[in-house]
């Protein structure tokens, strides 16, 4: 074959390898049969069943070979039927399990999904544990309170297991968050414990985690209160430091001035330890709402609306006490009008605190407690002066004036009413304390006068009794509630006046020779016959007396009652003194017409009694 | 979180005097709430109102104490001095008479209250210029005579409230930062708050804490 293919190639050489047959014949010669196996193949299958190499055969050999491929494909699709039909059976099997499974598995999902919101509702998550656990010194951060939330939604959404037939699970989980729940609340407790323990400066600087805190808190009232508690000991110790400074260190460099520095006066010292408590409770009020200002259901919304500091700082009403010394004041004595002040100031302090806290606040029934012993001691003092009033009584003085006594007890009464009246308490507060005070000091002034009076004669007693009363009218008319009492001052004053006027009248009538006269003129009566033949009545008797009268009526102040002198009411004097002419002048008229009426027998009575009633009236006048 | 009406890094505590009816409680009423009480009641004692105002970054809160005027309350209202970082001392420029007694105002303060407070005139009724009984250049030089700080207003328009209340405390805070007013003193009017932990104020940040996983 070597041989054959270099010869053509030798003489291939030479010709041209345009020409159709040679290219084809090259093409057949290059063919390498021994690497072609596929038709190596084919010829070795071949070889099976062309068993002769015969023109014949050559020619059927396309016929047998399809012949044969047609048998064999026949076959094979015989075969493969088998397989097909067999196979057939199987698959439907296997598609009925798949079915199957399918669902299986569909349920299983649906139970996984199930009991993963089972899980995510019910259980916490390992973070969520963790976050809630934390570490005891740990700080309190928002997830916490996060979980806390979620702990007690569980809690609480187990009361819808425990309603249905899931009760073991319900009971157990909530057993379980409730253990959460009390490890978190500890935690949460100690937690703000010490934050509120820290709040000991000036000013509170309340961070808003803590402010969730005692927001959270307020499921556990008692840890609640405790906190509170806690809180209040911190702000104690913040106030009771302040108080202490302001009483002893002052301001920058002593301005202003420690308070103690005018413990001298008790009125300034209180007033100014009552400013303070005022200032502070001012600034703790605001504290504890900044504290209070998420934990709603603990205190009322509005933040104006009452609210109870001070109980919520119980030991600081101790310290108070001991450090506002204001009983240590009132116990010293100070004397009434202090004590009265003193008593209106801390009546005005009770009022101003108890608008800014509530009305039980213990500091509101501290400043009542102080005002009310302020006003006892006030009283007491009132009281004991007015016994010495009556104790020891003196004479009137030769004036007919108020004793020393009574001066200086009215002009103690009128600084009280003063005081009083510039009180800084409202108005019906301060009428309330009135008719108690005008009762103990001028009850026992008025027996003290009318003790003092009772040896003089009567011109004397009236006389003595108007100016004493005088000074008490004048002392309590210058102030409001006395309407009363001024009126029964009045009526007192009326009797004494109707009593000088008589003896005014009485006087003159008996210094111008003619209350004999007069007096028998006035009870005659026509059956005992004409006047003139009275015995004292006869013409030249009244003529005498008519002398005399000329003379008062020329100088009718030489008539007048000593006594009348002494009254120290001008006013009085000349409503006395007028009445008295008014008095003398019916008289005058009474015997005038008395002379002149002919049934009393008097010869020319104009000669008697020169002038006529209304030119006496007039002289009067 | 961490804003709203709780958070400021100082108190000053302010007091307002003068006579009675130049317009005290109206001023305060104007700066706290911005509007005017034309029929306000003679105050009784003292009362007191609060706000919180920004001077350079700093929230400062001012307590401010608003005494009466009358003089039956004057025993009364002097022991509120004692604690004031700012006096407002107003008088009614329509009315000579409560500019006749700023000299007694004047001793008041600055006998009951500290070196370090700051005292604030202010003439109040500007908006009254028809009745002006008072002229602004007198006032003017009152003030400076006696170091005050000066300001013409209206509780009314509410024309320099702002100002006068702003003003005392930029010059109370001044007076803190240049270390006239030492805040270890008691009774200068003025509380500070403890530079807050750092490890608290993290926690106020919500997811800012790093330290958030230290436990
Ligand atoms: N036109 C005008 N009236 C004012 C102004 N400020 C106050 N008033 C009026 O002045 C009167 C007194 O104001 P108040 O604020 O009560 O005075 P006060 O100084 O607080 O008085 P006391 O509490 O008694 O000391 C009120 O009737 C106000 O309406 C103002 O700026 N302009
Ligand atoms: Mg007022």
């Amino acid at each position: 074959m070597t041989e054959k293919e270099i010869s053509v190639q030798g003489s291939s050489e030479g010709s041209t390898t345009s020409n159709p047959l040679s290219r084809k014949l090259n093409k057949i010669l290059e063919t390498r049969l021994e690497n072609d196996k596929e038709t190596l193949e084919a010829l070795k299958a071949l070889s099976t069943f062309f068993h002769e190499n015969s023109l014949r055969t050559r020619r059927n050999l396309r016929g047998d070979i399809e012949r044969r491929s047609l048998s064999i494909s026949e076959e094979f699709a015989d075969v493969f039927s088998i397989v097909k039909n067999a196979a057939r059976d199987q698959t439907a099997d296997l598609i009925n399990k798949t079915t199957d499974l399918q669902k299986e598995s569909q349920k299983l999902d649906m139970r996984a999904k199930v009991a993963d919101a089972f899980l995510a509702k019910y259980q916490l998550k390992t973070e969520e544990v963790r976050v809630l656990r934390g570490t005891r010194e740990g700080h309190l951060h928002e997830d916490f309170f996060q979980a806390l939330n979620r702990v007690k939604q569980i809690h609480n959404d187990c009361k819808v297991l425990l309603r249905t037939n899931q009760q073991t699970a319900g009971l157990e989980i909530m057993e379980s968050m409730a253990l959460h729940q009390e490890t978190a609340y500890e935690r949460l407790y100690r937690w703000t414990q010490g934050e509120c323990r820290s709040l000991t400066s000036d000013t509170v600087d309340v961070t808003s985690i803590h402010c969730r805190a005692m927001e959270a808190l307020q499921d556990r009232p008692v840890l609640f209160r405790y906190v509170l508690d806690e809180f209040g000991t911190a702000r104690r110790t913040a106030v009771v430091r302040g108080f202490i400074d302001a009483l002893t260190r002052g301001g920058p460099g002593g301005t202003p001035r420690p308070i103690e520095l005018h413990s001298h006066d008790p009125l300034r010292y209180v007033g100014d330890m009552l400013a303070w408590l005022h200032q502070a409770s001012a600034s703790e009020k605001e504290h504890l709402i900044s504290l209070l200002r998420m934990a709603t259901a603990q205190r009322p919304v509005s933040e104006s609306g009452p609210l109870d500091i001070c109980n919520k700082y119980p030991s600081l009403q101790q310290d108070l006490r001991e450090l506002v010394r204001v009983e240590q004041v009132i116990v010293a004595e100070p004397g009434p009008m202090v004590l009265y002040k003193l008593a209106n100031l801390l009546k005005f302090y009770k009022y101003t605190i108890g608008q800014l806290l509530n009305k039980e606040a213990a500091l509101t029934s501290t400043l009542s407690e102080m005002e009310e012993f302020a006003q006892k001691v006030f009283f007491n003092a009132l009281n004991v002066l007015a016994s010495k009033l009556v104790e020891k009584v003196e004479l009137p003085p030769a004036d007919l004036g108020p004793t020393a006594t009574l001066s200086q007890t009215l002009s103690l009464l009128q600084e009280i009413l003063a005081s009083h009246d510039s009180s800084v308490v409202s108005m019906d507060l301060r009428e309330q304390d009135f008719a108690r005070i005008l009762t103990s000091v001028l009850d026992p002034l008025m027996q003290m006068c009318s003790l003092s009076a009772s040896r003089l004669n009567p011109a004397d007693m009236a006389t003595y009794m108007i100016n004493c009363l005088h000074a008490m009218q004048t002392t309590l008319s210058l102030y409001e509630y006395t309407d009363q009492r001024l009126e029964m001052l009045q009526a007192q004053t009326d009797a004494h006046v109707d009593t000088l006027v008589n003896e005014q009248a009485s006087f003159i009538l008996s210094r111008t020779a003619l209350l004999q006269i007069y007096s028998i003129a006035l009870q005659h009566k026509p059956e005992e016959g004409p006047l003139a033949s009275l015995t004292g009545l006869n013409t030249s008797a009244i003529k005498d007396g008519m002398t005399h009268f000329d003379g008062f009526l020329a100088t009718p102040d030489n008539y007048t009652l000593p006594q009348c002198n002494f009254l120290q009411s001008t006013a009085i004097r000349e409503k006395i003194h007028q009445r008295a002419m008014n008095l003398i002048q019916g008289a005058y008229e009474l015997l005038y017409k008395a002379i002149h009426n002919p049934d009393n027998q008097y010869q020319e009575p104009n000669s008697i009694m020169v002038r006529t009633p209304e030119q006496v009236k007039t002289l009067l006048s | 979180m961490t804003s709203g009406p709780y958070n400021y890094s100082y108190i000053f505590k302010y007091i307002i005097i003068g006579d009675m009816g130049v317009g005290k409680s109206c001023l305060l009423h104007q700066f706290t709430e911005k509007k005017f009480m034309a029929d306000c009641p003679h105050t009784i004692g003292v009362e007191f109102g609060t706000r919180i105002i920004e001077v350079s970054g700093q929230k400062i809160k001012l307590q401010i104490w608003d005494t009466a005027g009358q003089e039956r309350f004057r025993a009364v209202t002097r022991s509120y001095y004692r604690g004031a970082a700012g006096a407002l001392m107003v008088y009614d420029i329509t009315r000579r008479s409560t500019y006749n007694h700023l000299s007694s105002w004047l001793t008041d303060a600055r006998n009951l209250t500290n070196p370090n407070t700051v005292i604030f005139l202010i003439g109040n009724k500007s908006d009254l210029e028809a009745q002006r009984d008072v002229t602004y250049e007198e006032a003017k030089q009152f003030a400076e005579e006696n170091g005050l700080l000066f300001l013409e207003a209206s509780a009314k328009t509410g024309e320099h409230v702002e100002e006068a209340f702003l003003d005392t405390a930029r010059k109370i805070y001044q007076n803190i930062l240049d270390g006239s007013l030492d805040l270890n003193a008691a009774e200068t009017g003025v509380q500070h708050k403890p530079s807050a932990p750092d490890s608290n104020q993290a926690n106020l940040e919500p997811g800012g804490g790093k330290d958030s996983c230290s436990c």
